[in-house]
């Protein structure tokens, strides 16, 4: 009786299995990643303050025996809090490299100047793109905290929160009290 | 150089109004015109049609022979109290006509502001503010203004309306004095007896026409009231 | 002669207090806006360029509102309390009249700008931006008020009321402000982007970003923002003259 139930269960097993299989797209099989490695330079110098600035760097190496053309790197970053992809325009003024050519078995060199704009922790990763190639590589993620920069000025701005509106009640008083003076002198 | 201000069909057209319906008069150097016509019947638009304010829909006007009406030459040369007696109340009197010197282009600006305010009779109130004037003081000093660029020509539009007796008096002799020497007067009023007493020529105009024109005598001629006052006349030849 | 109607439109400005209760009531909200700023805990929090950059939308938000009610009652009042009749009785061309009146309404801006230098000096301690950023506030409040005003004037000459011209523009003022508020997620639209990069006062905080951020500070790297203002300014001009025109043809005083 056990050892009827056991291939039972190992026969729904291997069906499932099978049509698991079967019903996978055509191409997945055919998955293979482009010839190339990609490694980030610059992983423990990201953390910073918001309005700091950096460079990410990173190195991308042509692994094949073939010359690559046509290789298209950019950089993807998220917001860990929102798990919100981050809109790049105000952080990197650069967000996509073209790399020409690569030989069979070099290296490139790849960076980005990044603005640290709000403070938060996020995650980056770069990506390479091969032109008529359906898979891209991605590098793995590398985590970094942006800390708040503190903007507390009160010992400046007071004077001038304070010192502005009464410089202009003394003009005020001092214009109608010319005006004033005047048309009584004057009668 | 006869004629101060010559008009030929001119024509106003306010909505489905006629407001000046072909006006065609004659003014010359150194009369003493009045223009007499009821509430509504195109006194005020001939004067602003005269003095380039609005634009007329048909028609000339021109001014000391051959100047059109509103053109630069013709406004250095005129003098104008406007119905809207207009004034920027935060200045003083002072202030306001030398303003107005100014945009004359008046030689020695200052001096001939208190020439004017002296003329007037406003010299001892010159530094106050002109929100503080009474009614008549704004009417003296509108005709300061009037008399600031030292006009040939002058276009008075109700000038002594709303002024006491000696107010009155006051205005018709600085008048009188200004017509002596030469100054072309044109005077719209509603007061009969100042126009029938300051003017050599009158003319009426009615719905926006010109009824009559010529001296009293003449006007009495053409009623038919050869013994009447200006008031007989103006009401026979205004009455519907 | 522009130069009496602008000296008398000064006075005006200063002997009736209006202009001088205007900048108290500027430096008490650029007081406030940046002293919040620089001592509440959460606003410091804010990166310094966001700082500037809001600081900007503060002044040139507050010019625009009060160059927006002078500069309605600017030419209809002459109409309201019938001073222009004598005005234009006088050689004063028209083009010298509104000259004046343009130049003496420009003279707030650049009253209220210099009231906002000292704040944008204090927000900006410490950053390397703040001349390029002041020059920019200038350049683009300068364009964009100027602008303003004439759409304004043209606006005036159309209706000759002050109220009908102060709700106008006020009604424009909303529609071009409240879109430049909108996220840029929302204006990825094809309608909302072209409308953001036509609008005067989208481009001018768009290049404000652009010194800001991208530290963007000469001229050509802002042209992309500044030329749809100069165009605003051009269109704003031309309607002004189209109203104008029609004011000339109808005379000074619309009826009897």
């Amino acid at each position: 009786m056990h050892r009827k139930s056991f291939l039972t269960l190992l026969v729904i097993s291997l069906t499932v299995c099978f049509a698991s299989a079967n019903s996978l797209p055509a191409d997945s099989g055919s998955v293979c990643s482009p010839p190339l490695s990609m490694s980030i330079l610059s992983k423990l110098a990201l953390d910073g303050i918001a309005g700091d600035y950096v460079t990410v760097s990173a190195e991308i190496k042509n692994i094949s025996a073939k010359t690559i053309t046509n290789i298209t790197t950019y950089l993807s970053l998220a917001d860990e809090e929102t798990k919100l992809p981050v809109d790049l325009e105000d952080w990197s003024a650069e967000k996509g490299l073209f790399i020409g050519t690569i030989d069979a078995g070099q290296k490139f060199p790849l960076e980005w100047k990044i603005h640290f704009v709000k403070a938060g922790k996020y995650s980056l990763i770069i990506i390479a793109e091969i032109q008529g190639e359906t898979n891209v590589l991605t590098s793995r993620v590398t985590h970094f905290a942006v800390s708040p920069k503190h903007n507390l000025n009160p010992g400046q701005v007071l004077p001038v929160a304070l010192g502005m509106p009464l410089f202009l009640l003394v003009i005020m008083m001092f214009a109608a009290y010319t005006r004033r003076s005047r048309l009584m002198k004057s009668q | 150089m006869n004629i101060a201000v010559k008009t030929e069909n001119l024509s106003k057209l306010y909505g489905q109004t006629m407001a000046v319906d072909r006006l065609s008069l004659e003014v010359k150097n150194g009369e003493f015109f009045g223009f007499l016509g009821p509430n509504g019947a195109g006194k005020t638009t001939t004067i602003r049609l005269l003095t380039g304010i609005i634009r007329p829909d048909e028609g000339t006007a021109i001014i000391q022979e051959n100047l059109p009406a509103g053109s630069i030459e013709a406004k250095l040369i005129a003098g104008v109290m406007p119905e809207s007696r207009g004034l920027y109340e935060w200045m003083t009197a002072r202030e306001y006509l030398s303003l107005f010197a100014h945009l004359y282009s008046v030689h020695n600006a200052i001096k001939a502001t208190d020439e004017k305010l002296s003329i007037v009779g406003l010299s001892h109130e010159k530094n106050k503010r002109i929100g503080a004037f009474s009614r008549g003081m704004k009417q003296r000093l509108c005709l300061a203004r009037a008399l600031i660029n030292k006009p040939k020509i002058l276009f008075l539009d109700e000038p002594t309306l709303g002024l006491d007796p000696k107010g009155q008096e006051d205005i018709q002799i600085l008048l009188k004095a200004l017509n002596a020497d030469g100054v072309t007067i044109f005077y719209s009023s509603h007061l009969l007896n100042e126009v029938a007493m300051l003017c050599s020529r009158i003319a009426v105009i009615h719905h926006g026409k010109l009824v009559a024109q010529g001296t009293i005598s003449q006007l009495q001629e053409q009623t038919g009231l050869t013994n009447s006052g200006l008031k007989d006349i103006f009401l026979k030849l205004t009455g519907d | 002669m522009f130069k009496y109607i602008l000296v008398n439109e000064l006075r005006a400005l200063l002997y009736t207090w209006k202009s001088m209760v205007w900048f108290l009531i500027t430096s008490v909200i650029f007081s406030f806006a940046s002293y919040l700023f620089l001592t509440d805990k959460e606003l410091s929090l804010l990166d310094q360029s966001e700082m500037l950059w809001l600081l900007s939308k503060v002044i040139i938000g507050t010019a625009l509102m009060i160059i927006t009610v002078d500069a309605s009652s600017t030419i209809t009042g002459e109409f309201e309390k019938e001073t222009a009749e004598s005005l234009f009785l006088t050689p004063l061309s028209l083009k010298d009249f509104v000259l004046g009146k343009l130049l003496a309404s420009l003279s707030l801006w650049i009253a209220i700008f210099l009231i906002a230098v000292p704040y944008i000096i204090v927000v900006s301690a410490g950053s390397h931006v703040t001349a390029a950023f002041i020059m920019f506030v200038l350049m683009l409040g300068t364009m964009l008020i100027l602008g303003f005003q004439m759409m304004i004037f043209g606006i005036s000459f159309l209706f000759r009321s002050s109220k009908n011209t102060l709700t106008t523009s006020l009604v424009i003022l909303l529609a071009l402000v409240l879109p430049a508020t909108f996220s840029s997620t929302l204006k990825n639209n094809p309608l909302s982007h072209f409308l953001s990069v036509t609008n005067p006062i989208d481009n001018v905080f768009s290049s404000l970003d652009n010194v800001l951020v991208d530290y963007q500070t000469t001229l050509t790297g802002n042209l992309k923002y500044v030329f749809p203002v100069l165009i605003f300014c051009f269109a704003a001009f031309a309607f002004m003259l189209y109203s104008t025109k029609l004011f000339k043809r109808s005379g000074v005083v619309k009826n009897d």
